[in-house]
């Protein structure tokens, strides 16, 4: 047995050893639990029993064998294979475990799913069980799961336990957290990330790295804000001409080539592709193709000399279809057959979020609606009615933002949208819409732009803004953004999507996703925005932000998090750093222990 | 002649057409300047005389004469020739010119440099002027300048000035805007960005991509926060245990031919190094090869149940250096010679930022030197006066972060730092301590909640802010100018570009030409479809400089604005 010492970054006398550095953390009246420079996997499972922590080394032949051999899951067992032997992973600090160089090899990983014909959808069994033996109890490792949704899970967690170790002059080691066994499954069955593809455009390249990245998560829903008033990206085949001349452009669209290429790679990395379409707002784009089925199309947004409450949209970008023409049902229902051809997916996003009176108010056709004494909710009860039914047809599960019920100006009754087929995703007021919506029987996907919103705290985008022109001293307020501050990774961990509900209510809360709206965001920045802070949700979501005590645990999270991060990158996702690399060498030494 | 249209985005049904866009913005009572199509050059020039704004091809043999040969001038030459003939760049909407396709086509442009000799420094003249013919009036464009840096500095514009046009069915053409006569020089002289690599490490790659950006913005200042308690990536020739031990490794550290690189291609570029070795405080790394120079080193920050006033320092990374030690100034001295060597540069930044009353109480020295009746400020002051004059001696000029004078807690009199050796650069309490000293700073960390600067500093509230606010006219002279700062703590490489860009490019206008119209007012509203247009032309370049709005509002000039004052 021999026992590799933590690699020193450059020079021994440099790096602070661990153990001295938790004498002098104890002498200084420090204390937090012990930091183990072990190998971690994120998020963090639900049980991993570790009796002596140890590794083996991994065969040069190491092999996963795929008993059942299924179409996703033999993809991924390929991958991983390769991802195994060729990753040579380096944590920042080396875990510090005994090493036997006696002990034979790991030669193999079996995966064993019960019911491999189990479809990818919401609520599937995501649970698995790994088993690595300790050194000298056998030479392969065992992963059994229910579906083959959970074996991708435990695939990721195997890889995540792998790291390289020596090499130089030293021989290079492949090395594998031995004598453990994980059981794991996740709190919540919704676990999410929403890109919108509309404000800038993503290449597919882009967002498969993102679902890459999701999957290595264990993330299971990209929710695809595809279109919306600024572009419609979506080359439909039934309705082309919405992409054709409301995209940004030919380079700019996907095609229904694309779309398999996503939904297919979502499989095979466990990831739902959930599609929405924002309707009957945020449609000012298909106006370029049916101007005559909009409203207030491509106006300005807010008119001068005009209130808050008259403006046509709240953002630049005006536009929402007309729910009195017929031929805006003609359309939508060729769009919705599209969509349910296109996405195997079971929900369907139908937007219905910031209905804006003004925009409808200008339109002759609802003028006329409502100086005869109809209603705009009225007019948005049509629209349900008339859309609603169309996409239950089709096998759907209809998500609605919430404004569809909570939105003071225009909304409908809960009578219209029975629960069995419709789940509301919040993102005002905190933990406050999301009780309401439960207490309305409804089923909820939580984004609360208080928490989840990975766009904000980065000031506002429209033009000829005098508020960044105060005088030195003026209250930056949020610096102009309207759900500022950032949202740190922290703020992320500890936010409790079931705060204030009963148990009966927190069953209704399926779980959460964080969303980077793109007014301020293209590939340029999307790693960076979206992770590690979307790494942080993954946990919470996945195992809980508690630990075994049931405090909150972000204090040995950030110490994973650094590590975590840094496998990311190495895995090419540009993951922003959250601390100077000092602090990761050093653990604990960043931390306050000063309550706020 | 022929006009070309603006190429539509895809589909000319979409693309709102420039002029019915402002009808309708105009019939909304939506007043603003009027947007020109036109190609833009950022920062914006300070005086730009195109009566009839027009496009003329250039030559596929253009060619860039340099009349004076300089070494510097002559690289940067070649570099912008490559460039004038390869970036084929496409603007996000079109200029809308007349194209003059009899005219013969731009066959040069002549850079002409009135006294080559003068050095990269401090204040030297870097005002320029560029002519190029209106069609028909010639081939050749003329570039005449003070100095070479002057010239660096037209060769961008003129760079600005070119784009591509046609291809695929129709010929490619090179345009370049004609008939125009661009008088420019900056506002201030000093125009930086300050980038820390301590916190985290920035390969050598990383800091010369910045600096060609720099360049490109017209900057002028690479200010390197070099050091920091958390790592030492300088290896000193005469101090390699400094590196060596205090580096966050053998891949991350700057060696001599790595200062040499940055410094040579500053010079190639007009971008000045100036290099800070924070001292006395932010010096934990030092500790590694010499901790019995280094006060408090590498303690936990604020211990549990002690006040904010009694922490080792204000955020992890404890470290000051002992000023009442010898050995402390045999290494400074070897480290200032190494320093003065390395760098030509003669501004010397030697930090003084943040001392911080209990680290050098801990200390047993210095803790003996104060029970026997010294003070703190006694113990900067040596450490001052045994600094200053070595670094006079190598003819630097010193700048100090402002705390020096300022820090209520530990600070030194203004009568030992001679302002004509002493810059100050300030960074709390906005325009207040600016009344007092000199170089101005932004804090431009990300703005996260919790974030002891926040919020986030948009490129707008950076492009708005004057320096020289509440000053009069002869304290105004005394502002040398002003750095955007990018402290690592939350930076590395994967995030770099977006960080810095492209909210420096608006630090970079607002020293050079100003943030007001000929008229006086602010001109953030019409430098937003600019600076759209020059952050889409630094990505094309490869700076990956984040977005500030939809390509939407890009391609719909004006439509994003807000018409509503904010209250």
């Amino acid at each position: 047995m021999y026992t590799p010492t933590p690699r020193p970054p450059y020079s021994s006398s440099y790096s602070i050893h661990l153990v001295s550095a938790f004498i002098a953390l104890i002498n200084l009246g420090y204390i937090t639990p012990p930091v183990s420079a072990q190998i971690n996997v994120w998020p963090k499972p639900r049980s991993l029993s570790w009796p002596t922590p140890q590794a083996v080394r991994i065969s040069p032949a190491f092999a996963i064998n795929d008993v059942n051999s299924c179409p996703n899951l033999s993809t991924a067992v390929k991958r991983y294979q390769t991802l195994v032997r060729s990753e040579k992973h380096r944590p920042l600090v080396t875990p510090a475990l005994n090493i036997s160089d006696s002990a034979p090899l790991l030669q193999t990983l079996t995966v064993l799913v019960a019911d491999p014909g189990s479809p990818l959808q919401h609520g599937v069994d995501e649970s698995y069980t790994l088993r690595i033996p300790a050194a000298n109890r056998g030479t392969g490792a065992n992963l059994t799961a229910k579906t083959v949704w959970g074996a991708m899970r435990g695939l990721e967690t195997f890889s995540q336990l792998v790291w390289a170790w020596g090499g130089g002059d030293r021989p290079l080691l492949l090395l594998v957290a031995s004598g453990l066994e994980v059981w794991d499954a996740p709190l919540f069955p919704h676990r999410g990330l929403l890109l919108d593809t509309s404000r800038n455009y993503y290449p597919i390249a882009d967002i498969l790295r993102t679902i890459e990245g999701m999957s290595a998560n264990k993330l299971n829903v990209f929710h695809w804000h595809i279109t919306d008033s600024q572009s419609f990206p979506l080359l439909l085949p039934s309705e082309p001409d919405l992409a054709l001349k409301g995209s940004y452009g030919p380079d700019m669209m996907y095609s229904a080539a694309d779309i398999h290429r996503i939904v297919r790679f979502g499989l095979d990395h466990g990831v739902r592709v959930l599609p929405e379409i924002d309707t009957p707002g945020h449609t000012g784009s298909w106006a370029v193709a049916y101007p005559e089925i909009v409203a207030c199309a491509n106006m300005f947004w807010w008119p001068a000399g005009s209130d808050w409450a008259d403006r046509l949209a709240s953002e630049p970008g005006t536009g929402h279809l007309n729910p009195l023409i017929p031929k805006t049902y003609e359309i939508l229902r060729k769009i919705f057959s599209d969509m349910a051809n296109l996405f195997p997916e079971q929900f369907y996003h139908a937007g219905a979020d910031e209905i804006i009176p003004g925009c409808w108010k200008v339109d002759p056709t609802i003028n006329k609606f409502l100086s005869d004494g109809g209603t705009l909710n009225q007019v948005l009860e049509k629209f349900i009615n008339s859309t609603f039914p169309d996409l239950v047809s089709l096998n759907r599960t209809v998500v609605y933002w919430e404004d569809v019920l909570l939105n003071p100006d225009v909304n409908v009754s809960p009578t219209i949208l029975p629960p069995d087929h419709t789940i509301l995703q919040t993102w005002n007021n905190g933990p406050n819409s999301t009780k309401r919506v439960v207490s309305l029987g409804y089923p909820v996907i939580v984004s609360s732009a208080d928490y989840y919103y990975l766009d904000c705290g980065h000031g506002d985008f429209v033009g000829n803004d005098s508020q960044y022109d105060l005088p030195p001293g003026s209250d930056p307020r949020n610096g102009g953004s309207w759900c500022g501050p950032f949202k740190t990774w922290q703020t992320i961990y500890n936010y409790d999507i079931t705060y204030g509900l009963n148990e009966e209510e927190s069953k209704l809360v399926l779980g959460g996703e964080v969303a980077l709206w793109s007014e301020q965001a293209d590939p340029t920045v999307l790693d960076a925005r979206v992770w590690p802070r979307t790494s942080a949700l993954a946990e919470t979501l996945w195992s809980g932000n508690r630990d075994e005590k049931g405090m909150k645990r972000y204090a040995e999270a950030t110490d994973r998090l650094n590590e975590w991060r840094h496998r990311m990158v190495n895995r090419g996702i540009k993951a922003e750093p959250i601390q100077p690399l000092w602090c990761i060498r050093n653990p604990g030494m960043c931390n306050t222990v000063h309550p706020i």
